[in-house]
């Protein structure tokens, strides 16, 4: 277990590749326990790659990434991912209460069925995203924002010291927005450090502590206000940024 | 009614037929969900065909016996090659597939039409024998159904986690890859089991149809199994005793194995014809 000073989370000069090609370069920094770090910026610019990075899905090719005090593949049990929902097959016969129970499958092992606690877990999990009343509807009968929701409590459900979540908040409506951040909110005082990818700058300034701004390297790690300025923008979207009189700025989605 | 439905199976040849039926049913039922959970169906396929070479050269090489051993072999080294291909994607596996597939199969063809007997023989690989089940046959049957439906409760959760969200479950440290291999290789023993009573091509049916009818029936898995096991061991039943009356009573022979898959797609027919209309009530 890392002390209460050693940062969850810690990229030393990150540069992930496939095959020849860079795919991210000199990342560098670090998240504390109870704090959330915004991956920013373009498509492409790599905020995928860095998560499946922090979870040891693709090799770090120079640098290291510190998970928890060990490697992130020796770390994965106290690791919680959260996809795209849509990324996801709509048709498969599953409750939201069977996803969520799925979060309990690594610590319930092999060999062994979900017990009470396990299934108690699940249930007060699904009742955190604000979706007690939906456990027995089939996944792919809910909206978009609502299966989203479920996701992150599977994750919750893992009961994780790092929660990593990947786009959450495309294409979510304006209640689940706030019932993902609130969540969200309450694992981050529960002492677990967050990882979240995302194109709306809003979002990472109210909710993030730190902002990491990529476009294929890093053009700044650190809080928001020193993060999100109109000149580091500027660099790490090029054309796609625009500038509004002197201190602000708006992207272009995708 | 019972001269039709019951007094068949008091020959000794129907009732090691309807046992046999009745095993691979179940399998089927089980085994197919994961299928249709995983979208296999063409890899099903794909195995389906490429046993078929082991199938007949086990029999050149060994005779009747030389079968089971022939396709366990050609099954298993599928099973290894599928998940090999599905996990390198270099190249389309669609492709790949086709390729395996056409290619497994003519070689089979190819070596049984060396034999003199060769269409008969051809016809007993591709469409099984059911009728001339014997009892050691029923041994391997049941035992290999055993041993799958084991592993498949013992790995079933891990399975179905991994059907459902194949990054989420890398990314929370399963070894996916060997679990891809595991459900092929069980895939390729219900090929192998079945081959005998109903043929290298009927066994498609048995590892899509049950839980095909199923999924348009009811949303919860542990339904879509059960219903698949029910429509499996059902249309075993009615291929059996519709196959037997035509030849008895109506002196038209049909082949059982085909009669038998004939009845599953009609479950699985009148299943989407009562989806569709509840779709229809619903949406009124």
């Amino acid at each position: 277990m890392p002390s209460n000073n050693e940062p969850t989370l810690v990229f030393d000069r990150v540069t992930v590749a496939y095959g020849s090609v860079l795919a991210l370069q000199d990342v560098h920094g670090e998240v504390r326990a109870g704090e959330a770090v915004a991956l920013v910026g373009p498509n492409g610019a790599g905020k995928s790659t860095l998560i499946k990075a922090i979870l040891g899905l693709v090799p770090v090719a120079r640098g290291a990434i510190t998970v928890l005090g060990g490697s992130p593949a020796a770390s994965r049990s106290k690791v919680a991912y959260v996809p795209q929902a849509d990324t996801l097959d709509e048709d498969f016969p599953i409750s939201a209460a069977g996803v969520v129970l799925m979060g309990r499958y690594r610590s319930v092992g092999w060999l062994r069925r979900p017990g009470r606690t396990d299934k108690a877990i699940a249930a007060d999990a699904l009742d955190q995203v604000g979706l007690a009343d939906r456990a027995k509807d089939r996944f792919g009968t809910l909206s978009g924002g609502q299966r989203q929701r479920v996701l992150l409590a599977r994750a919750i459900a893992q009961q994780p010291k790092l929660l990593l979540l990947d786009e959450p908040f495309n294409g979510v409506d304006a209640v689940s927005q706030d019932a993902l951040l609130a969540a969200v909110a309450k694992l981050k005082a529960d002492g677990a450090a967050v990882v979240v990818s995302t194109h709306d700058l809003a979002l990472a300034h109210v909710s993030c502590e730190e902002v990491c701004l990529l476009n294929k390297h890093q053009f700044g790690f650190g809080p928001p206000d020193a993060t999100l300025t109109p000149e580091l923008l500027q660099a790490a979207y090029g054309g796609q940024a625009l500038e509004l009189h002197g201190d602000h700025v708006i992207v272009s989605r995708p | 009614m019972s001269a039709y439905l019951i007094d068949p199976f008091s020959l000794p040849f129907m009732a090691r037929a309807l046992l046999e039926l009745c095993i691979l049913g179940v399998l089927g039922g089980v085994v197919s969900a994961f299928v249709l959970l995983r979208k296999l169906a063409f890899a099903a396929d794909t195995l389906t065909h490429t046993v078929f070479p082991g199938v007949v050269i086990g029999f050149v090489a060994a005779g009747e016996g030389g079968i089971f051993v022939g396709a366990l072999i050609a099954g298993v080294l599928t099973a290894v090659a599928l998940t090999v291909l599905t996990a390198a994607r270099r190249v389309s596996s669609d492709a790949a597939l086709a390729v395996l597939l056409t290619a497994m199969f003519s070689v089979g063809v190819v070596v049984v039409s060396r034999q003199t007997e060769y269409t008969s023989d051809l016809t007993t690989f591709l469409f099984g024998h059911v009728l001339t089940v014997s009892g050691s046959q029923l041994v391997q049957t049941a035992v290999l159904a055993a041993i799958v439906v084991l592993t498949l409760v013992v790995i079933g959760k891990e399975l179905v986690l991994r059907a459902f969200d194949g990054v989420g479950a890398r990314a929370a440290g399963y070894p996916v890859a060997a679990l891809d291999l595991v459900l092929n290789v069980l895939v390729a023993l219900v090929v192998v089991a079945a081959v005998q009573a109903v043929g290298t091509v009927l066994v498609i049916a048995l590892l899509i149809v049950p839980a095909a009818t199923g999924r348009l029936l009811v949303d919860r898995l542990g339904l879509v199994v059960g219903i698949g096991c029910v429509v499996g061991v059902l249309g075993g039943y009615a291929g059996l005793v519709i196959s037997f009356g035509a030849s008895v009573y109506g002196g038209v022979r049909l082949s059982s194995g085909a009669t038998v898959v004939l009845a599953l797609v009609a479950a699985y027919v009148l299943a989407l014809a009562y989806a569709g209309v509840r779709r229809v009530v619903v949406a009124r």
